[in-house]
């Protein structure tokens, strides 16, 4: 019962953000979708347009180099619940070039990035380009006071329904459409890297079933 | 608390019959090769006098061709 | 956390001994080692196909202890290399629902009681005959589906036409692949695809004609995907009605109008004729041009009959007949913008490009659909991208053996294991490999799929058997053939795997045998015949489909024809039933060969498969010497054939303003009674939804999961609305999978079909909605 319950809550803050980022999108694809015969629309399963250009435009090079240097320890480190927007690790000038979006020259991509001797990780929305609406950049690590807050347990890994079948997808994929971005290439956490990105599909295989929601079982009505 | 892992291979069409006595000993894992004629033997055993036991045990399997060691610990060396 | 450790250990002993086992045997494999250590007893892995869709994709079964297990993709099969979908690896939890059917119920007072199933059977085989002989050799009917093995639906078949005399033998395959066979027959003279799947690592251009592939042909849809990233310049153009996660895929995604595929199909030979694109020496040597009947009705009242007549035409006629469908003509009628279409004619028309179509129930379920096929023949014909490597018109099936079952046994009520029972020929040889009479066998074929559920509801049928499929959920027009088969003096029997809509209809229950708990054979879309072994045994009283009807045929008195032992029946069945297609063009491969390979390719002949046919390279059948030999058609040529664009049964007006057009999502299969069992596909889509266009859904003050009542001519459902979900339907139309029979989508959809293939349009008619 706990579980369910914090498990549920984990959505409900990101979908606030959400609302803000995606309206502009959403009303700007929402004109294409009228014309006649004309353009796909982009916002409608999950946005499943972004993982297919991912894969189609990703060098297979990229897709498939590891490099081993991100750990899911790591990744929840800077993040205070699954599914938060991690802060920024690094020592950003905000003012740098006076352009926000230049995360993007690093994380629109990945890449290597010899200042830091890692692989940028790549951002999975980077039509949102606001970066510090929702990734804060920490001055100090000293509480104002100390917090009572208690995060939940993150989704676990290899949830296999099946000995041997793929695991669904354990996540919401609200702001996480493109499955290539986190999930591939040498700035991709070990534990969740994959190297079968050139299939192309990865909803072939991986259903989405929600781990906020109890399973149930089908029956007659 | 000893635990090794071997790669066992079986006299000639013995596999199936090799498979079935290795998993019926305790303390025993196996997983077959889907290709070729080679088991992997896991044993987990709770003390040095019955490890001992099992490695005497599966020296007398007749399905058994040889036994090679690819993986050893024991706790007591740390 | 000291478990742990010790765990971490022992995981670490075993990757090991794997690496080490990997360094002395290159190319060693340990399957799913890691998910199934520490299970009981050794995990043996057999082959078989998948049980759902056409595709026919290799599985590996994993069994522990007389269980199904796991599933992992079969490396060895060159239909999916070793990938599934999401159905397929999950698809032995199918077997093991709790509300699993194990014993024989027959209705007494009303309410249905547990008998055994000999009980059941002597009960099936004398109301059977009982039937007969009150009301007349056509009083009975048999009802299958491309689910059934090919023993299955051979013993079907034997029974009813060879031995009972009747043409009353169907399957759902009507609902699904009866205009692709009358497709093929028309143009090619023979059934089935001309190439293979290897078509898709060839091909530069992919056409996807009202196909969402990416849910309905998954694993082929990912190795078109692979193929493109793997190949530069390789194109995708999604050709639909509605934006599906194909068109999400697609490099260039094209909407046209309902029903305006056939104007556009006729404006892309259009261009092609008129830019010269025409291979020449291919159409002057193997081509020749025809024409039918028009304005040939949609089959909506009872007794409807048709028959097409061919007219030969030459080639100015048929040009002559394209001046109707210029590109600025056709974008009135398909709100396909002109330049739209001759690109579409450019990519087919380019010399330097292989083109492969891809279609499925978009251009079979279609009151045209057997001129639609014809159409997209045309297109291939005209430039000559036929036969040869990713060159290929390709018709995709839906089940799992609706190929191998349905269309190459002939479990329809016109056709034979070889040719059709119109021919005296054909009935001669089924007559001599049956062991029948001649006379037996009727020369008049009965009643298609629609016709015989009126047939049942008006009483000229009294008795139905329904095997492995679920008419009472895909049905169109559902409530009328509901009703039919609920009235007083009608006796239904249904073999099935769970309870469903219709074995809620049933006199008789016959718990039945599932995919790997017999030995059988499906024949998927590209002339594969796939074998498969019993691997675990069936729950309770449940027995093989083939069995059933053994014991029945037994019961009647048909011991000759049906001489078989329990033990061994799948082997001689197979043999006899392969002298049907002995010979060049159909020789199907020995039971032997099948048990040991991950499918066969027919014609096999002299111990190889053939691969593309008509094509002399690959086809043993071919003989004239030249580069194809389409020796299907007397004339030794394929057929083009002018069929214009007629409208719709049905389309809308001011009263209902929506098209209605239905479907399936990827998770699960057909009407869902197997799927909705596997717990991760049942919580992936629980329930069935409508899809509305986010403005239509403004317009009618409806936001996600609002209820809609739809309604139509026929019936009403009220469900919950879907938008921007899984696909988006144009404005206009909204779209219902129909999976769910919690909401029986075809109590309003219209029994409308084609007049030439008998198959009904599921994706075309009018309905209108309101907030409920």
């Amino acid at each position: 019962m706990m579980k369910t319950n914090t498990n549920q809550s984990r959505g409900a803050p990101l979908s606030l953000l959400a609302v803000s980022l995606l309206l502009p999108l959403a009303t700007l694809l929402g004109v294409a979708a009228t014309a006649t015969g004309g353009e796909v629309p982009d916002n409608f399963d999950n946005q499943g347009k972004k993982l297919f250009t991912a894969q189609q435009q990703t060098p297979t090079g990229n897709l498939n180099a590891d490099s081993g240097g991100r750990t899911l320890a790591k990744f929840y480190a800077l993040r205070q619940y699954p599914g938060s927007p991690p802060r920024i690790p690094h020592v950003v000038d905000l003012t740098f070039s006076g352009n926000e979006t230049d995360c993007l020259s690093c994380h629109g991509k990945g890449g290597y990035s010899a200042e830091f001797n890692a692989f940028a990780p790549v951002t999975p929305h980077p039509e949102n380009i606001l970066c510090t609406q929702c990734h804060a950049q920490i001055q100090t690590q000293e509480p104002f006071v100390e917090t009572d807050w208690v995060s939940i347990a993150p989704p676990k890994l290899g949830l296999s329904f099946l000995g041997s079948s793929p695991p669904p997808i354990p996540h919401t994929l609200q702001l996480r459409e493109n499955c290539i971005a986190c999930h591939t290439g040498p700035g991709a956490v070990v534990e969740i890297r994959i190297d079968h990105a050139s299939r192309g599909d990865c909803r072939q295989c991986h259903a989405a079933v929600s781990q906020s929601q109890p399973l149930t079982e089908f029956t007659r009505k | 608390m000893p635990i090794f892992s071997y790669l066992a291979i079986p006299k000639k069409d013995a596999r199936k019959t090799l498979c079935e006595e290795l998993s019926t000993l305790e303390h025993c894992q196996i997983i077959p090769a889907d290709n070729q004629d080679v088991v992997v033997l896991v044993t987990d055993t709770p003390d040095d006098h019955i490890e001992k036991k099992l490695q005497h045990t599966l020296k007398s399997l007749p399905s058994l061709q040889s036994l090679s060691l690819a993986f050893g610990y024991n706790e007591k060396l740390e | 956390m000291k478990l742990d450790r010790r765990e971490f250990i022992k995981q670490a002993a075993i990757g090991s001994a794997l690496a080490t086992a990997g360094s002395l045997f290159p190319g060693i494999s340990f399957g799913s080692w890691n998910r199934l250590a520490g299970g009981p007893g050794v995990l043996a892995w057999q082959k078989t196909p998948c049980r759902f869709c056409g595709t026919g994709c290799g599985l590996l079964v994993g069994v522990s202890d007389g269980r199904a297990v796991a599933v992992k993709g079969d490396p060895n099969c060159t239909v999916n290399k070793g990938l599934c979908c999401m159905k397929g690896y999950h698809s032995v939890q199918a077997l093991y629902g709790r509300d699993r059917i194990t014993t024989a119920k027959v209705r007494k007072n009303g309410t249905l009681v547990e008998v055994p199933i000999s009980e059941a059977l002597d009960l099936v085989a004398e109301k059977l005959k009982q039937t007969r002989d009150t009301y007349g050799k056509d009083s009975v009917a048999m009802y299958g589906s491309g689910q059934w093995t090919i023993p299955d639906g051979y013993v079907a078949s034997k029974l009813f036409k060879g031995c009972l005399g009747t043409n009353n033998v169907e399957a759902n395959a009507r609902l699904c692949m009866a205009s692709a066979v009358t497709g093929f027959m028309t143009s090619f003279g023979l059934d089935e695809p001309m190439g293979c799947y290897e078509d898709i690592d060839h091909a530069d251009v992919f056409v996807t004609w009202g196909n969402n592939m990416a849910e309905m042909h998954p694993v082929l849809f990912s190795r078109m995907l692979s193929s493109r990233k793997r190949r530069a310049g390789v194109k995708i153009i999604d050709f639909a009605t509605r934006f599906t996660r194909t068109s999400q895929a697609a490099d260039k995604s094209i909407i046209f109008k309902p029903q305006t595929d056939l104007a556009v199909a006729n404006a892309i030979c259009y261009e092609i004729i008129k830019n010269n694109w025409v291979n020449d020496n291919f159409v002057t040597t193997h081509v020749s041009f025809h024409k039918g009947k028009t304005n040939i009705g949609y089959g909506t009242e009872d007794h409807f009959t048709f028959t097409d007549s061919a007219e030969t035409i030459d080639y100015e006629a048929f040009k002559l007949f394209l001046e109707d469908y210029t590109p600025e003509k056709v974008e009135k009628i398909s709100g396909v913008p002109a330049e739209e279409i001759k690109y579409l004619a450019s990519l087919y028309g380019n010399p330097s490009l292989k083109v492969t179509s891809f279609w499925c129930m978009g251009m079979n379920q279609h009151t045209r659909g057997t001129w639609i096929n014809n159409l997209v023949y045309n297109i291939h014909l005209l430039v000559g991208k036929i036969s040869t490597p990713g060159n290929s018109p390709f018709s995709l099936t839906g089940q799992p053996s609706a190929c191998g079952t349905v269309r190459e046994v002939g479990t329809l009520t016109h056709k034979l294991p070889h040719g059709v029972v119109m021919n005296e020929h054909d009935r001669q040889m089924a007559a001599e490999i049956w062991q029948v009479s001649v006379e037996n066998i009727d020369p008049k074929p009965s009643y298609h799929t629609v016709e015989m559920f009126r047939a049942l509801d008006r009483g000229d049928i009294k008795f139905i058997w329904i095997q492995v499929t679920n008419p009472m959920v895909t049905m169109p027009n559902l409530r009328r053939y509901r009703d039919g088969a609920l009235k007083d003096d009608r006796f239904v029997v249904v073999s099935d795997v769970y309870p469903t809509p219709t074995t809620d209809v049933a006199d008789v229950i016959l718990p039945a045998a599932m995919w790997i708990e017999q030995e059988g054979m499906f024949g998927n879309s590209e002339r594969r015949t796939q074998h498969f072994a019993q691997i675990v045994d069936p729950p309770g009283e449940a027995m093989s489909d083939t069995w059933q009807i053994i014991e029945v045929a037994k019961r009647l008195g048909f011991e000759k024809q049906f001489p078989w032992s329990q033990d061994n029946y799948i082997e001689p069945i197979w043999e006899e039933y392969r002298r049907f297609h002995a010979g060049p063009t159909h020789e199907m491969a020995p039971y032997t060969v099948l048990a040991e390979r991950s499918g066969v390719q027919w014609p096999f002949v002299n111990g190889r498969e053939t691969r593309w046919r008509y094509n002399p390279a690959y086809d043993p059948a071919c003989n004239n010497g030249k580069d194809f030999d389409f020796y299907g058609k007397k004339d030794n040529r394929a057929w083009i054939w002018a069929r214009p664009y007629e409208p719709p049964a049905e389309s809308p007006d001011e009263d209902y303003n929506f098209w209605l057009n239905t479907g399936r999502v990827i998770e699960h299969w057909h009407t869902g009674s197997m799927t909705r069992r596997v717990p991760v596909l049942h919580n992936a889509v629980p329930s069935s939804y409508v899809e509305i266009h986010p403005e239509d859904a403004a317009d009618l003050g409806v936001v996600n999961g609002d209820l809609v009542k739809i309604i139509s001519r026929r019936g009403e459902l009220t469900m919950p609305a879907q938008i921007n979900g899984r696909g988006v339907p144009v404005r206009g139309m909204v779209f219902v999978p129909f999976f769910d029979e919690s909401y029986l989508i075809n109590e309003v959809t219209l029994d409308a079909f084609c007049p030439i293939s008998k198959q009904p349009d599921y994706k075309k008619c009018a309905v209108r909605l309101e907030k409920a």
